[in-house]
């Protein structure tokens, strides 16, 4: 369990709440700005972001030109690791991430970087709107069709894979005893009505590099016999199929649980995800209102799910950037960034299986620990970073008298309001009360002392936690 | 897309990580006596990043300024210029400094670090060498151009951010021209800026957009002996021609034939050609992707770097008037 500190507002709270699981946490100047204008608003903003091109996309064009033309998932981490450390409204990368994870397309067998970013820009147009959208986009994504083979599914003889994972891991799902809602004749009767969707045949990359993928429909190569799928009769074709299974209300469950697995805590809570199931069904099916639903429940502002999610590798490495904001533009350091998520076990663009990842404790073994405390350690510790002098600068605003509890509280608020179980909390006051030196204003030590107090602060175990 | 100037003439490159070939070249330049070389950027991450001589016939010579970050190593080099004695100067955006090798890619020295004092970088981007051998850097992110003696003393500086006459937006490419003025692609501002050999504002051209004489972030320019200026136009994907005044007079937007180095590679990889022809791109691949910088000589020839298909393309320009 975490403490709220006394001379924080529950407004704070759940600002900070809010910022860590809708993006990837907020220095304490953003969640000032968020405040103003109230959570509800902040919500609605994080919720509604203006799609269109990064403002900063030329710049990172310019200084990674091997990723315009990326042809492996390494050559177009530079891209999106810049916009999961900067874009302002970190919803849109956040969701991004979500979809990455839920329909996984992975560089071992895709190995077409710019494929990957754009279907990493599909998730960031559509992974807010109405889920039967998303899944017809997806559908129709290149990548995706070739991800999983349906360019080898044809009239007469189709290959289920891409039929049997749509239902069983993008949308209907599986029970723990691996039943779906779903039986093997539907996954036939999707399979037949995919026939013919396909991605186009693009020229190897091996001597000009790469030319961009393209989806393909071939009618002559399609089945356009009658089906009978999840109960219902007619000749089907891709489209209906996938507005089929969004009538489903297993498919409504489904996604309801993996977004709350994914933004509310690694503990399901079965009466909270069958409510929104039921604001998805009510709603089209529309993710933005579900999301909605979350951010603004009185579970969600709990502090039964406060701290409960443990920090993916992304949120550790694009937070712990954010937070240090030392990229003003693109550089050889931001561009390898995503080499850390990487050594935490998450390999950005490429993930283990069409499975994605698992949420949770899982991201964590001892290794992986080394390497969280290490990247957050040394990244808190750059001075030369805007961030981490506007929190130096406010920790020695907080007073010059100040004793151990109070320094302790100065940093974790500078840090974007952290909060602390009881117990990590003591041992850190009590450490800051063995120096027994209070702040000294523009003193070297004192900013040595704080930077060690950040660097105790990102390596404890509630900095796993969000 | 009839060309009216200029016939196409060849193509050099195929892509590489290493030894022939090219990995994303920005820029490229002739050394007194008629080698190319060429400057592949690559990605960091991969650390192909090198400088390749090679002929205009095909024949790959030798590679040097490599990944790292050692004495004769680079790691974000981003332009190249020779001077008079042919030694050749590599900006590197990383580094924040100049290397100068000989032409058979010997390391000489480098010099400059990162600052904004004279004679200090942030990200030292186009390069180029006046009649005097000093040597022109396009210090972007100081937004400036010092120059330089051969040797790496700072002589003088101009230019300030901002978008108004005499003030530079990232800026990258620059260019002197046969009388000793400077020629600056204002990337960012989207225009081509011209200076004196003093830094004295002289005009510019050009403005956001795709029609004739606008830019999409303008990454080199060049002017060659003739005083006809070739302009880079980078994310518009194409090459403007204009005459001295800024009047534009032709764009190129890629003819590319398989070089001799691509038809080997198919040759021995029938599989490729194969898979080649049921994509049947033909068109597209002619094309210019992300065009960096602009190279011609004595001859007519007019080489352009075409950084994301890893090639460079080569043009004949035709017989015409001088200009004035």
């Amino acid at each position: 369990m975490t403490t709220a500190s006394p001379q924080r507002s529950t407004d704070i709270e759940l600002m900070a709440q809010l910022l860590r699981r809708a993006g990837f946490g907020a220095t304490r100047d953003q969640i000032d700005g968020y405040l103003k204008q109230g959570y509800e608003a902040t919500v609605h903003e994080l919720l509604n972001p203006v799609h269109g091109e990064h403002e900063d996309q030329d710049l990172m064009d310019r200084y990674f030109v091997a990723s315009v033309e990326a042809r492996t998932a390494n050559h177009a981490d530079p891209q999106w690791a810049w916009r999961l450390a900067t874009n302002p409204n970190p919803l849109e990368e956040k969701i991004a991430l979500f979809w990455h994870g839920l329909m996984a397309v992975g560089g071992v067998k895709l190995d077409h970087g710019m494929e990957m970013l754009a279907e990493i820009d599909l998730f960031r147009r559509f992974g807010l709107g109405r889920f039967e959208d998303l899944l017809l986009e997806i559908s129709r994504n290149p990548g995706m069709m070739y991800w999983l083979d349906n360019q080898n599914s044809h009239i007469g003889a189709p290959n289920e894979n891409y039929g049997r994972e749509l239902l069983e891991l993008f949308s209907m799902g599986i029970d723990e005893q691996g039943e779906g809602a779903y039986s093997e004749d539907d996954v036939k009767a999707a399979a037949r009505a995919f026939t013919g969707w396909a991605s186009a045949v693009t020229p190897p990359p091996f001597f000009l590099g790469p030319f961009p993928m393209e989806f393909r429909f071939d009618s002559d190569d399609h089945d356009d016999s009658e089906k009978t799928f999840l109960g219902q009769t007619g000749n089907w074709d891709g489209d209906d199929i996938v507005r089929i299974i969004c009538e489903q209300r297993a498919t409504a469950r489904f996604v309801a649980m993996r977004l709350y697995d994914f933004f509310v805590s690694d503990t399901p809570n079965e009466k909270e995800i069958e409510g929104l199931a039921d604001v998805f069904e009510e709603n089209d099916g529309e993710i933005r209102t579900v999301l909605s639903a979350i951010f603004n429940s009185d579970h969600f502002k709990s502090a039964e799910v406060r701290y409960r999610k443990m920090k993916s590798p992304s949120d550790l490495v694009f937070g712990t950037t954010r937070l240090v904001d030392r990229f003003d533009v693109p550089e050889l350091d931001s561009g390898m960034l995503a080499n850390n998520t990487m050594f935490m076990g998450q390999h950005l663009l490429n993930p283990p299986s069409v499975e994605g990842w698992h949420e949770g404790e899982e991201w964590v073994d001892s290794g992986a620990l080394i390497e969280r405390i290490n990247f957050a350690s040394s990244e808190i510790s750059r001075v030369d970073g805007r961030g981490v002098q506007r929190m130096l600068t406010r920790v020695r605003n907080s007073g010059n008298e100040l004793d151990g509890a109070e320094f302790v509280e100065a940093c974790l608020d500078a840090m974007g309001a952290i909060e602390l179980s009881p117990r990590t909390r003591s041992i850190l006051v009590d450490h800051a009360d063995s120096y027994g030196i209070p702040w000294e204003a523009d003193a070297s030590d004192s900013i040595d002392r704080t930077i060690e107090m950040f660097q105790l602060i990102v390596s404890t175990p509630d900095y796993q936690y969000c | 897309m009839s060309l009216q100037n200029f016939s196409y003439h060849d193509t050099i490159g195929i892509a590489s990580f290493l030894g022939r070939g090219f990995m994303n070249p920005i820029d490229l330049r002739f050394d007194s006596t008629g080698r190319l070389f060429v400057l592949s950027r690559s990605n960091a991450s991969n650390k192909n990043v090198r400088v390749s001589a090679q002929t205009l016939d095909s024949e790959f010579l030798y590679e040097f300024a490599n990944w790292g970050t050692d004495p004769g190593q680079t790691t974000m080099p981003t332009a190249l210029a020779f001077d008079s004695r042919d030694r050749l100067y590599v900006s590197d955006e990383h580094m924040n400094n100049i290397s100068v090798f000989d032409r058979e890619g010997n390391f000489i020295e480098r010099w400059g670090e990162f600052g904004s004092e004279p004679g200090q970088f942030n990200r030292p981007s186009g390069l180029a060498v006046d009649s005097d051998d000093n040597v022109l850097v396009m210090d972007h992110l100081n937004s400036r151009i010092q120059k330089m003696t051969p040797d790496g003393q700072y002589i003088s500086s101009f230019g300030s951010d901002g978008g108004g006459p005499g003030e530079f937006n990232f800026a990258w490419g620059i260019s002197v021209d046969s009388v000793g003025d400077i020629w600056v692609a204002d990337w960012r501002n989207d225009r081509i800026q011209r200076f004196t050999a003093d830094g004295e504002f002289v005009s510019m051209f050009g403005s956001s957009g795709t029609a004739d004489g606008r830019f999409d972030r303008p990454s080199g320019v060049h002017v060659d002996h003739r005083g006809q200026v070739y302009v880079a136009d980078w994310r518009n994907d194409r090459v403007q021609v204009f005459d001295n005044r800024g009047a534009h007079t032709e764009t190129l937007f890629g003819d590319a034939t398989l070089s001799k180095w691509c038809q080997e590679f198919i040759a021995v990889n029938p599989e490729q050609a194969g898979w080649r022809e049921n994509a049947g791109l033909f068109e597209e691949e002619k094309r210019f992707w992300r065009p960096s910088a602009i190279e011609t000589n004595s001859d007519g020839l007019v080489l352009i770097a075409d950084a994301c298909r890893h090639r460079v393309q080569i043009y004949s320009r035709l017989n015409e008037p001088a200009l004035t």
